[in-house]
């Protein structure tokens, strides 16, 4: 079965080239979503076999089959497919979140006209490509769907490009992760030079790590990461998520919250044997994680747009895993135990389900009173009952209440870092952060339910439940958000699962039975304070949001107003990148133009005057009187005998 | 036999009279006729070093007398493409006067 | 198939013939087009065949193949001097002979609607495809030379006759500078040539003896030569005719320009310098890299201060071909492999770029970025053929130039290990300068700077050109060792003067 893996893209792209180059009238149903329906419904069948074979214990790892790319000498690049647990997880949730939305762009889309054509052929590519970044078996490779991604990504976010906003939304996506690009690029060239290959299969082997020098490891590895800060909107580039938001939402659920921002995610996963030669390089992972969590969770206490609420919990909920998979690394190294890299993977999937709902949940509200701001709603919950319901349960996942997905992974990855704690007591540090943001995540998740559903809508607006084809993939998404958590203890148990895709780093590890696992988490005191701090929150934003005539201008009032104002000002982070590129970068450039034009320009043609004014002056000699003429010649020759006969040595 | 020092010096003499008569003369029926001054300073140079020649190697060798008869042919149809030019640059401009006709500059 | 036939000096007669008929039209001047397209798709198609006959692996005792080059010709021309007329093709010209007919084709059909002194126009681009495949195939110095001056003609009178308001600085500017570069060129030639003391300009007879001149003789003669092809290439600080030059040249001219002339300044690095000289240029090395590093951040941040389109674009040809000096200057395998490889790219994506722009300067009566704004609307082709156009450029994966930038800064790691962080920043400005410039005029809101109401999408003309550009792009971006196979072998040979190959 797994040979046959590398078809899994193949199908998105076949419905990509035949919705982008088919005569319009052939396009049938909504201009071209059958086709993106059909070729993502393969790949889903497709990749559902794949990941049965997996969790048969089949791998494709070694000898796998390999298309040449280029050969120059010793410098040799080939293409091939990787099937290992990691491809299998990131596989079930591109194709099921990548289906679903599909199928409910069907419903979203409809009023876009003529746009609808660009916007399935683009979203089928992007699926096409997303597909070949995770079945990618060396680095290049990945690194040219990764930059592939971020292209589709840009041309989604400009999808309404008449609007100035989403133009220039879309350029800072491309900008700001290119710069992570770029990082990860170096990352990659660096071990190419050091191994002579990119394959994972040479790169992960015991050899190649004694292959690369030390200092020369923990920057490659910071590099790669750099790669995921982009991606992933990690800080300090996280801010171009929020602004990505100007997409349709369909591509908000699809891209910038299941599954490319978390290709970061799997990359820092992916380059695990990597990481573990370089200790430093996962401190900086995990505290880079962290900060991003709490971060991005205070911003999202302040915003108004309801979008943007879920793009800066996007990103909080992508600092725990970054936080996860640091703390994971110190866990193998010193403690043989899988559990921080099982636990941030969960929260992969677990975080791709009940965040797709949430924003396809919230796309469902814009779309029926045509508004992002969630001053203006409020009582919808009454007239979209199924949709308040699911984005309820989005929430309540999100916010770590049992027996929702987010409560299983969450803990666990508290746990992880708690337990890394042992190793380095900055993860002590980590580990309050990552519990203050659980706080802060079920209070402004409840926030935004309340604001939205909840009380007595705030504007005029004829609000209206979706159609079907919109409402059914929020059903079956709020099912995965119910019940994926309890993945944790089917079969080998999640655990298991991904811990025989690290085998080879792991020493000895005992496999912890489920019952171990389950009594873990409940005997384990941690888990109660974050589950009461989540309940908390709950309480405290139905107190603030849901009673009638609660004072809130008391977050207004405090430190003077300025936590507020820099918190709706994003930090001023967004502003200071701002200032950055125009003042200084756009500066930089003007005052190179100006050098262009007048000083080196200036010397050119300096140049070319100079000549022409010499030639001018020089020219006055010749006056047009023979005689001087003659004269002049009669001089000069005598000089010249003068010279040659006397002066000069050899002369005489 | 004169020694050929007096021939020299009196060749030169001739030579740079022509020669100073050209750039200073406004005329240029004098300019021309101080470069004929010039051209036979170079013929007289011709028949001098030929006969020397043909004195001291006991050769009969008349070389040099061919070519100041060839030089003097030459200089007569000269003088009469130079009288030509000057008529017509004349009739142009009404003077012959060398300093006034400057045309040809910058 | 083609033993026996003199076929590369027929790919440089065809369009000489054309150029000539072309010229005596008389008052049948409106036919000029349709001839000068049948000379030059005659030149095309017989330069495909050779790329399809083309042996990367060749036997030395193959017909028409001469120690590394194949399609051998040799004859003799002026005896007395030791000049012959010698041509041949080696993986590194070879994708370069083809860009040339393949650009000057598409060059001819965008002109289509030539209107001013047909004849002259079209003869002059058939003249100028004669000199720039008489560089890329010659080998005698005299020859080298010949063709490489007969190239400044045509283009000067393209842009002085053809151009726009400031075309006659423009021209002049671009005929002095060039010309001064070329007397650089001049006297490295002829110090070779006394200096090798063989009475011969066969660039391989004098290359067998130039490899083992004085260190200081090949220092002296390669720092020459390197001056003239670097103005060529450009490099900086020779830059500055190059945008004015392309401010003011016609579409077409500028697109050959960028596409081809700039091509002959790498191409003499690596064919004559670096092939020649090889003590100098690995004394020179680092300021080959220094210069190449300079021109592409240099370029990179020039191009963001822009604010005419058709010039942005001119000065990223700047940066990009600083990618080409500094793959050269690593003297390895892989560096000089992906410089090649990047003129190719390059040749293809400017095309693209300058005919967009040519596109975008004829509808809407302007370049300048903050006048234009919301195209997209009324041209979608042409804002779908600019975009790729400029992440093509930009060195998306995918597309043909990644696999150049990456190789380039891979070999600059392997050589200068951190310095590679230098040009590396120029990939995220490149993106930058882009990405600014399609928001501000294709998307966003629709201008009301100019007048909107008529704007049609691209003729026929103007889209065939760029569409074959871009399926190319897109098939050597994926597919790269389709030319990479060509070069890798040549570049080996080259590689044995520097220890390595």
């Amino acid at each position: 079965m797994l040979e046959y893996a590398w078809l899994i893209p193949v199908f998105p792209f076949v419905a990509f080239l035949l919705i982008a180059l088919l005569p319009k009238r052939t396009l049938w149903w909504e201009s071209g979503a059958v086709y993106a329906i059909a070729g993502t419904l393969c790949s889903l069948v497709l990749s559902m076999l794949v990941v049965w074979s997996v969790l048969n214990g089949e791998t494709l790892t070694t000898d796998t089959p390999k298309f040449k790319w280029l050969e120059v000498g010793d410098f040799s690049l080939e293409f091939g497919v990787w099937i290992d647990q990691l491809t299998a997880l990131m596989l079930v949730v591109v194709s099921i979140v990548g289906t679903l939305v599909v199928v409910y762009s069907g419903g979203y889309m409809r009023e876009e006209g003529e746009g609808r054509r660009r916007y399935y052929a683009e979203i089928t590519l992007f699926i096409s490509v997303m597909f070949g970044l995770v079945i990618s078996d060396n680095y290049l490779q990945m690194f040219i769907f990764w930059e592939l991604v971020g292209l589709c990504s840009y041309l989604l976010i400009g999808f309404w490009y008449e609007k100035p906003s989403a133009a220039s939304a879309a350029k800072r996506a491309f900008i700001v992760t290119r710069v992570g690009d770029i990082m990860f690029m170096a990352g990659i060239i660096i071990l190419f030079k050091y191994v002579g290959s990119l394959d994972f299969e040479t790169l992960f082997s015991e050899s190649a790590a004694v292959a690369v020098p030390t200092d020369m490891m923990i920057l490659a590895t910071a590099l790669i990461f750099g790669g995921a800060i982009g991606k992933s909107a990690q800080f300090p580039l996280h801010e171009w998520l929020p602004d990505a938001m100007e997409g349709p939402t369909t591509v908000s659920a699809l891209i910038h919250a299941a599954t490319m921002v978390k290709a970061g995610v799997y990359l820092v996963a992916r380059s695990y044997p990597l990481l573990i030669h370089a200790p430093e390089s996962l401190l900086f992972v995990a505290v880079i994680g962290g900060v991003t969590a709490i971060l991005a969770a205070t911003v999202a206490l302040a915003a108004n747009d309801i979008k943007r609420v879920l793009a800066y919990s996007t990103i909080s909920q992508l600092g725990y895993m970054i936080l996860g998979l640091g703390a994971g690394g110190y866990l193998v190294i010193y403690a043989n135990s899988p559990g921080g890299y099982a636990a941030a993977t969960f929260h992969l999937m677990n975080h791709a389900f009940f965040k797709a709902l949430l924003f396809l949940c919230a796309g469902s509200v814009i779309h029926a009173i045509g508004t992002n701001d969630m001053r203006l709603m409020g009582g919808l919950g009454k007239k979209m009952k199924i949709t308040s319901l699911t984005m309820l349960i989005g929430a309540l996942a999100i916010s770590g209440i049992p027996p929702f997905s987010g409560f299983w992974s969450k803990d666990e990855v508290l746990a992880a870092v708690w337990h890394a704690g042992e190793f380095d007591s900055v993860f002590f540090l980590l580990w309050l952060m990552g519990i203050v943001t659980a706080f802060m995540t079920a209070f402004y998740m409840f926030r935004m339910w309340f604001m939205t559903f909840a009380g007595e809508p705030r504007s005029e607006y004829h609000a209206h439940e979706s159609p079907r084809i919109m409402t059914v993939p929020l059903m079956i998404l709020a099912g995965l958000a119910m019940t994926s958590g309890f993945v944790l203890f089917i079969g080998d148990g999640f655990k298991g699962f991904m811990e025989s895709s690290i085998e080879g780093l792991l020493h000895g590890a005992e496999h912890e039975s489920l019952v171990d696992i389950a009594a873990e988490i409940f005997t384990d005191p941690l888990t109660y304070v974050s589950l009461t701090l989540a309940v908390v929150g709950i309480m405290l934003a139905r107190k603030i949001y849901l009673t009638p005539g609660f004072d809130r201008s008391m977050f207004s009032r405090g430190f003077n107003g300025k936590l507020q104002r820099a918190l709706e000002n994003r930090w001023y982070i967004s502003k200071f990148y701002d200032d950055f590129a125009v003042k200084v970068v756009y500066g930089l450039s003007l005052i190179a133009d100006k050098f262009d034009r007048y000083v080196i320009d200036g010397l050119v043609n300096g140049f070319a005057f100079l000549g022409g004014n010499t030639g001018n002056f020089i020219r006055r000699l010749q006056d047009g009187n023979v005689q001087r003429y003659a004269s002049l010649i009669l001089v000069g020759i005598c000089l010249l005998l003068i010279l040659v006969l006397y002066i000069l040595p050899w002369g005489g | 036999m004169i020694p050929i020092e007096y021939w020299l010096i009196f060749s030169s003499l001739l030579f740079v009279i022509g020669a100073y008569g050209v750039v200073s003369r406004k005329n240029a029926i004098v300019v021309l006729m101080c470069i004929e001054i010039m051209l036979n300073a170079a013929n007289i140079n011709l028949v001098m070093f030929s006969s020397y020649h043909s004195v001291l190697h006991t050769v009969p060798d008349a070389t040099g007398q061919v070519f100041a008869l060839f030089s003097i042919a030459i200089a007569a149809a000269e003088v009469a493409v130079g009288l030509a030019i000057i008529l017509s640059v004349y009739r142009r401009y009404q003077t012959i006067d060398v300093d006034k006709i400057n045309i040809l500059r910058w | 198939m083609l033993e026996g036939v003199p076929v590369l000096s027929l790919t440089i007669l065809i369009p000489l013939i054309g150029a000539f008929i072309t010229f005596s039209l008389g008052k049948y001047g409106k036919y000029a087009k349709y001839i000068a397209l049948a000379f030059s798709v005659g030149a095309l198609l017989l330069s495909l065949l050779i790329a399809y006959e083309f042996a990367t692996d060749p036997s030395p005792s193959a017909t028409g193949y001469h120690s590394d080059y194949q399609f051998y010709e040799e004859h003799a021309w002026i005896s007395t001097l030791g000049i012959n007329y010698i041509v041949g093709l080696d993986g590194i010209s070879l994708p370069l002979f083809v860009l040339t007919t393949l650009l000057c084709t598409l060059s001819i059909i965008f002109s289509w609607d030539t209107e001013k002194r047909p004849k002259e126009y079209f003869g002059l681009m058939l003249i100028l495809e004669v000199g720039v495949l008489g560089v890329f195939v010659s080998l005698d110095y005299f020859m080298f030379y010949v063709f490489w001056e007969v190239v400044l003609i045509p283009m000067y009178f393209m842009i002085g006759i053809w151009g726009g308001p400031r075309k006659d600085y423009a021209a002049i500017k671009f005929f002095i500078y060039t010309h001064v570069a070329s007397l650089a060129l001049l006297i490295a030639i002829m110090a070779m040539y006394f200096e090798a003391g063989l009475q011969t300009f066969s660039m391989e007879a004098i290359a067998g003896v130039s490899v083992d001149f004085a260190k200081g003789v090949q220092v002296a003669i390669f720092a020459a030569m390197f001056f003239g092809f670097g103005v060529k290439l450009p490099m900086v600080p020779f830059h500055t005719w190059l945008p004015d030059a392309h401010v003011e040249a016609p579409t077409a001219g500028s697109v050959l320009l960028a596409g081809l002339l700039l091509k002959m300044g790498g191409y003499g690095i690596i064919r004559v310098a670096m092939t020649s000289l090889p003590q100098g240029a690995d004394s020179l090395s680092v300021l080959m890299a220094v210069m190449g590093v300079v021109s592409i951040i240099y370029g990179a941040i020039l191009c963001l201060a822009q604010t005419d389109l058709k010039k942005m674009v001119a000065y990223s040809s700047i940066s990009h071909m600083g990618f080409v000096l500094l793959g050269f200057a690593t003297l390895g395998e892989v560096g000089i492999v992906a410089g090649v490889f990047q003129m190719f790219a390059h040749g293809l994506v400017t095309a693209v770029l300058f005919m967009m722009c040519g596109v975008v300067q004829h509808k809407c009566g302007t370049r300048l970025i903050p006048q234009l704004g919301g195209l997209a609307k009324r041209m979608p082709i042409a804002a779908a053929m600019i975009t790729i156009g400029f992440l093509a450029s930009l060195g998306l994966p995918g597309l043909v130039s990644f696999a150049a930038e990456f190789m380039v800064l891979y070999a600059t790691f392997a050589k200068w290990s951190m310095w590679v962080f230098v040009p590396i920043i120029a990939v995220a400005i490149t993106a930058a300068y882009y990405l600014w410039a399609l928001q501000k005029s294709m998307f966003g809101p629709m201008t009301d700077k100019i007048d909107t109401s008529h704007l049609k999408d691209v003729t026929w003309y103007e889209g065939v050109p760029v569409a074959i550009l871009i399926v190319l792009i897109a098939v050597f971006g994926v597919f790269p060792s389709l030319i990479f196979s060509k070069i890798t072998p040549a570049v080996e040979i080259l590689l044995r003067l520097y220890g390595g190959g």
